[in-house]
């Protein structure tokens, strides 16, 4: 009885439950939490990579910068709506031809559109932001500044929070982000006076915050060597133009810029040993999309 | 007889939010143990919130007695978690019964966790059993993990279905190993006999029976059917429970026209399950996560091969010659799931009652009432801890958590003392207890055929009686107008 209990004791204790192994339900065996790994899918970050990558946000914070200068500049006097509209179209002209090189270049067309496709749909949009622009104009006019401004700020700052900065996380939504741009263009767009402001305001908007950032994306992801640049292009252009009226802005800007592209990346490369994510057989299996079809 | 009253008697409580009329894992662990433990002459009541009409005291077989409180289902069956506001209700109940264990089931149940803790207030000893497993990454799972922590901080023991729901809940709760006991889960082989004259001759008949949701694997499922159809002309495949998955079935089925190879039986009464399991030849589980599976166990028990995808406790559970275990991805699932087809053809499976007879004596409710009873045993000689030591095993939980915890746990302390002001524990009226013995005497006429009683245990349970015991609901009535007077007081 006693050898037959030593060679129980002896036998090595496995993890099953079908056997009766001779051992009190509390049991503890050294192979104890054995299949347990951490931080198995754990990036390690080189820090000036993700300097570079911080420019995605930037150049979003640069482009409502920019948009709000246009609107500055227009309510001051100092930018008529004609040269605005001039600009921005010629500017999103030579994107469009950008576009189709790197489409064409690279071989990367998903849909299967036309240039007169593109065409109609330009002239569908600038011809309903004229026809409507008369309603613009007055739409908000009785509310008051202060409100317009705040509506404002926090339009901006909802296109910056749901912006699709190319993560995928919940609260992404490339909808709900353009929506937020143009309602913050079309409550601007009533303390300017003539129905071109609001025409150049709207379709500025739709320009700087719809194709500006699917075309810094196509950027993104075929010529990468292009980011830096733009990144810090946006940001020269964008503090020189708010320091010509406002130089709070303009440094806060500059602060804001710095803090992002430089600190910011150092903080997360500075937590990341601090991870401890665990792993084990009790995980939800993951299933690998491959076909269900 | 003797042998079983000579025994210490312990006064359980189990409490949950999961109990009948609702069906589950949970709820006929519940009951089965139950079962068990007043067979060993031990006092167990049950407490759970109300369903429909189902409200105050209800009597199961064997005089097992039900507490369905006047707490609404909020969320999932589970009541609001609100911490104090149960508490008068359920000292009143504790006290009444003379209560001095309390078992609390499932991470999820909200009711289980503050009983547990106002148990832990009043003194009285806790048992714990967690019957799922939970992930570490998301942020829902942090938040339940925190719960479950501060749950079980003062908890006298955890008892988990499997190894590796174990280490799970040491890993979440941040418990000392040797206060956690692995109790397997049981069948009743009574109600899984296999019947080979029901299977379809000339056919291997894959079954399934599974609530039809991701987290069962069903797009694993739907992936692999087609290929398998195509390549073995005689498999067919049989499709018990209901879900939001079962229209991607369908659809497979439609799409690639299987009508007369899948059939789906939709929803099943947990008593059909017998019946659509004895005409499988293999059942495959494509589960992605799993604490224990009863599922494979009650197929093994009808004879069945099983295929299954190899997560959580699954390895654990059934001896390898009567499982053929993949990994969760397409690839794996139907090259093992061609194995036992092959192995069904070649007749090198183990045959349907030979595995029954194995399967019979692994995993009873006796045994788990028995090893039970050992950590009730074991709970109940642990010295009480001072109120001190309960405060710093709180604080112990963490920086800002730990210190939120001892507030909780001192303001419960508090209305205790309120409580003992208002509705004095002497003024409270003990319950009176079944004659125990008219239970005992039908039993032992019945003695000779232990399976026939249990079987018919069981039976006896479906049609419920609704022998509401008059002057124990009139009690509780009284109770909660007590209860009502008392909080208008306060």
């Amino acid at each position: 009885m006693t050898t037959k209990m030593v060679d129980k004791q002896q036998k090595r204790w496995r993890k099953i439950l079908y056997e009766d192994q001779s051992v009190p339900d509390n049991y503890v065996d050294s192979s104890f939490l054995d299949e347990l790994q951490k931080n198995l899918h754990t990036r390690k970050y080189d820090y000036w990579t993700v300097c570079e990558q911080s420019g995605e946000v930037t150049q979003q914070i640069s482009s409502l910068g920019l948009f709000v200068v246009a609107y500055v500049y227009m309510e001051n006097g100092w930018l008529s709506p004609h040269t605005l509209f001039t600009i921005t179209t010629t500017l999103t002209c030579i994107g469009y031809l950008l576009k189709v090189y790197i489409d064409h270049y690279y071989q990367d067309t998903t849909s299967n559109r036309t240039l007169l496709d593109d065409i109609k749909t330009a002239l569908v949009f600038a011809g309903f932001s004229y026809g409507l622009s008369p309603v613009l104009v007055s739409l908000t006019e009785t509310i008051s500044t202060d409100t317009i401004y705040a509506m404002t700020a926090m339009m901006l700052l909802g296109n910056l929070v749901f912006h699709h900065y190319g993560a995928n996380a919940a609260l992404v939504s490339e909808a709900l982000s353009l929506n937020a741009g143009l309602f913050a263009s079309v409550c601007l767009a009533s303390r300017l006076h003539t129905t071109w402001h609001s025409f150049s305001t709207v379709t500025f908007s739709i320009e700087i915050f719809g194709l500006w950032p699917m075309l810094r994306r196509n950027l993104r992801k075929h010529i990468p060597q292009t980011q830096r640049w733009l990144t810090f292009l946006l940001m020269i252009i964008t503090s020189m133009l708010l320091w010509t009226f406002s130089t709070v802005a303009a440094i806060f800007y500059i602060t804001l810029f710095l803090f992002i592209t430089f600190i910011c990346p150092a903080w997360l490369v500075s937590l990341q040993p601090l991870k401890n994510n665990i792993h084990g057989p009790w995980d939800e299996a993951v299933i690998e999309e491959k076909k269900v079809s | 007889m003797n042998n079983c009253l000579s025994l210490r008697r312990h006064n359980v409580c189990m409490v949950s939010d999961f109990f009948y009329p609702n069906m589950g894992g949970v709820e006929s662990h519940i009951y089965q143990l139950s079962q068990c433990l007043l067979e060993k002459g031990h006092k167990v009541i049950i407490m759970t919130h109300f369903y429909g009409d189902r409200k105050g005291v209800r009597y199961l077989t064997n005089g097992l007695k039900v507490y369905y409180l006047p707490f609404p289902a909020f969320y999932n069956q589970c009541i609001l978690p609100t911490i104090y506001i149960t508490f008068p209700l359920v000292r009143n109940i504790l006290i009444k019964e003379q209560i001095t264990i309390v078992h609390g089931h499932s991470a999820f149940s909200t009711l289980a966790h503050e009983t547990m803790f106002h148990a832990r207030t009043m003194g009285l000893k806790t048992v714990f059993t967690d019957h799922s497993l939970f992930g570490f990454a998301d942020a829902s799972s942090i938040l339940t993990n925190k719960i479950l922590q501060f749950s079980l901080a003062d908890c006298n023991h955890v008892i988990c279905v499997s190894h590796t729901s174990k280490e799970n809940t040491v890993l979440r709760a941040g418990l000392d190993p040797k206060e956690v006991s692995v109790i397997p889960n049981a069948v009743d082989a009574t109600m899984f006999v296999p019947d080979p004259s029901k299977r379809h001759p000339g056919k291997i008949t894959v079954v399934v029976v599974s609530r039809l949701v991701y987290r069962k694997g069903m797009d694993l499922l739907a992936g692999i059917i087609p290929d398998v159809c195509q390549t073995h002309p005689d498999v067919q495949f049989i499709i018990g429970g209901d879900g939001p998955k079962r229209i991607l079935l369908e659809e497979v089925r439609e799409r690639h026209e299987l009508h007369d190879r899948v059939k789906m039986l939709g929803l099943l009464e947990h008593r059909k399950v017998r019946d659509v399991l004895v005409q499988g030849d293999i059942l495959i589980n494509t589960s992605l996560t799993e604490a224990f599976c009863i599922a494979i166990v009650e197929a093994a028990c009808c004879g069945l091969q099983v295929v299954s995808t190899k997560v959580g406790g699954v390895p654990e559970v059934l001896p390898p010659d009567l499982i053929y275990l993949a990994e969760p991805n397409d690839q794996s699932l139907r090259e093992e799931l061609e194995r036992a087809i092959a192995d069904k053809r070649a007749g090198r499976n183990v045959p349907p009652f030979m595995a029954h007879n194995r399967i019979k004596l692994l995993y009873t409710w006796r045994d788990v009432a028995h090893r039970t009873e050992r950590v009730y045993k074991r709970v109940a000689d642990l010295v009480e801890r001072e109120t001190k030591e309960r405060l710093s095993r709180y604080y112990s939980c963490g920086p800002l958590s730990g210190k939120l915890f001892v507030i909780a746990a001192v303001l419960n302390i508090w209305f205790m003392c309120f409580l003992q002001i208002f509705q004095p524990r002497q003024k409270i009226e003990i319950s009176p207890e079944l004659q125990r013995s008219h239970i005992l005497k039908s039993n032992a006429n019945q003695k000779n055929s232990k399976e026939e009683q249990r079987s018919q245990k069981r039976t006896l349970l479906e049609c419920e009686d609704s022998l509401t015991n008059g002057t124990s609901s009139k009690i509780l009535r009284r109770s909660n107008r007590k209860r009502t007077k008392s909080k208008e007081e306060l």
